[in-house]
């Protein structure tokens, strides 16, 4: 690890030594190799400062953690396994990290339980930084913990990885950190996206892959623009594009460039497609819209949803006017996103400059009530204060 | 310049919960800080005490603790002064904190 870099060389290597182990020891004995990996941390943060940082810091933790964990299995069967092998040098990250993220993905477990697991395991967070992330109780992370730990060790072994379901979490990661109100918590959690997503890449080299790895790029890129000094949301139109993040976009440019092989159109690809024109564009108003409709077009086809039809109707708004756009929303919404904020604001948005000013000022009365407190509400206020 | 032993001592009333690996990262940072900016005084980083005994002539009476109950760890610093001494081992992360405290002993040499 290089002094003053700001890669959280720890957390990381936490989920490539724990998948390591895992590999060699089996899943039952993940309690002891979490312990053996946190020993081995413990000794680096001892031991580094009198002796200095080791040539490969990683492999030095892996063999204090190899070590360790002999140790702690000595009534196992396992041992002997681990015993007849001198600690092998640390893999190229890809090697174990991904069957470890895949095992944490597995079926039979909620989804927010997956999501608790791999943020633990594989990205090296600890309970409490956990509950501060997802906005949950200790209490409540213990638990999913505690059961998905349970599950995976009945798993016995890490196998190959999966792709579609590591995909998944990706998106999940980089979902809950890009609706975060925190700021910091966003873009942690966007990097963590980021860096999981370039992993599945270099190891699969699968054309969704890229387009995941280019969606991930592409938002993050324009995180910076999103909040105000005051620490307001900024909206898309207001925002100040010079400080979208260049070296992320070009990053995401060339992803989504080897995205485009294959057959393959799926919603990573659609939503990406959207990421690109908005960071693109040098401003709110040369928006390629036609791009972004077709582009949800295909998103509501390969994975429906109301709020993709949503998005479409603002995009549409913008490149045919107001009417058009609400002309898409005649439908009533699913009961789930009847009482979503989102739905109200852009039926209130719609209306307003569709001249409608009776339906307007309802729906945003409907809008401020529903948003959740805090920088979202003061957003939608300020958005339909005109209204 | 007189030099001083510092010995941890564990505290009772800790919390025994383990810092994350972003802790710990920060911990190397801080403890990395904190060397260069004594680099000087620092005439020994000591290490951790493990087990010991005391051995006497006879039988003592009175309650005995044994040694690695009692400290965690020592270095020795060299300073002007106790308070000095005192200043650059309570900067240590890690070492004043709930459930562990440092003792300063002055070193005296004929």
């Amino acid at each position: 690890m290089s002094k003053g870099s700001n890669e959280p060389f720890f957390r990381r290597a936490y989920g490539r030594l724990v998948g390591q182990l895992a590999t060699r020891a089996g899943t039952h004995h993940l309690a002891a190799i979490e312990d053996a990996v946190q020993v081995s941390m413990m000794r680096a943060v001892e031991r580094w400062p009198r002796d200095g940082e080791p040539q490969n810091p990683e492999a030095w933790l892996y063999r204090v953690a190899h070590r360790e964990l002999q140790g702690s299995l000595r009534r196992s069967a396992r041992r002997q396994a681990l015993l007849t092998e001198h600690a092998p040098p640390p893999e190229p990250d890809g090697g174990a990290l991904l069957p470890l993220l895949s095992a944490c993905c597995a079926e039979g477990q909620p989804e927010r339980t997956r999501l608790v697991l791999a943020l633990k395991l594989v990205c090296g967070f600890d309970v409490r930084e956990i509950a501060q992330r997802l906005f949950m109780g200790e209490g409540a992370v213990r638990k999913r913990l505690e059961r998905g730990r349970r599950a995976l060790r009945a798993q016995g072994e890490l196998g190959s990885f999966d792709a579609p379901s590591i995909r998944l979490m990706v998106y999940a990661i980089f979902a809950e950190g890009h609706l975060s109100h925190e700021a910091a918590v966003r873009a942690e959690l966007c990097d963590e996206a980021i860096h999981l997503a370039r992993t599945l890449v270099r190891t699969d080299g699968a054309p969704t892959s890229e387009a995941l790895l280019a969606l991930v790029l592409l938002h993050t890129a324009r995180l910076p623009a999103r909040r105000s000094e005051t620490g307001a949301l900024v909206l898309l139109e207001d925002q100040d594009r010079a400080l979208y993040e260049r070296a992320k976009i070009a990053e995401g440019l060339e992803a989504l460039e080897r995205s485009a092989r294959g057959n393959a159109y799926t919603r990573y690809h659609a939503e990406a497609a959207v990421a690109a024109a908005h960071a693109l564009s040098p401003s709110f108003e040369a928006t390629p819209w036609q791009d972004v409709v077709n582009a949800y077009a295909h998103l509501e086809r390969v994975s429906p949803s109301p709020l993709h039809r949503l998005n479409r109707a603002l995009a549409l708004a913008e490149l045919g006017g107001a009417e058009a756009g609400l002309e898409l929303l005649r439908d009533p919404p699913p009961s789930w996103l009847e009482g979503s904020y989102l739905w109200s604001l852009v039926l209130a948005d719609l209306n307003r400059r569709a001249g409608h000013r009776q339906k307007a000022a309802y729906h945003r009365a409907q809008a401020v009530a529903l948003a959740p407190e805090g920088p979202i509400r003061d957003a939608v206020r300020s958005r339909l204060s005109a209204v | 310049m007189p030099r001083y032993l510092c010995l941890q001592r564990s505290i009772p009333g800790g919390d025994d919960s383990q810092p994350s690996p972003s802790d710990m990262q920060a911990m190397y940072a801080k403890f990395n800080e904190w060397r260069a900016a004594h680099e000087a005084q620092l005439v020994d980083l000591g290490g951790r005490l493990g087990e010991g005994r005391l051995e006497t002539s006879g039988p003592i009476d009175g309650p005995f603790v044994e040694v690695k109950e009692l400290a965690g760890g020592y270095m020795i610093v060299e300073a002007e002064s106790l308070e000095q001494a005192a200043a650059v081992a309570r900067g240590c992360p890690g070492l004043v904190r709930p459930g562990s405290g440092v003792e300063v002993i002055e070193i005296r040499t004929p």
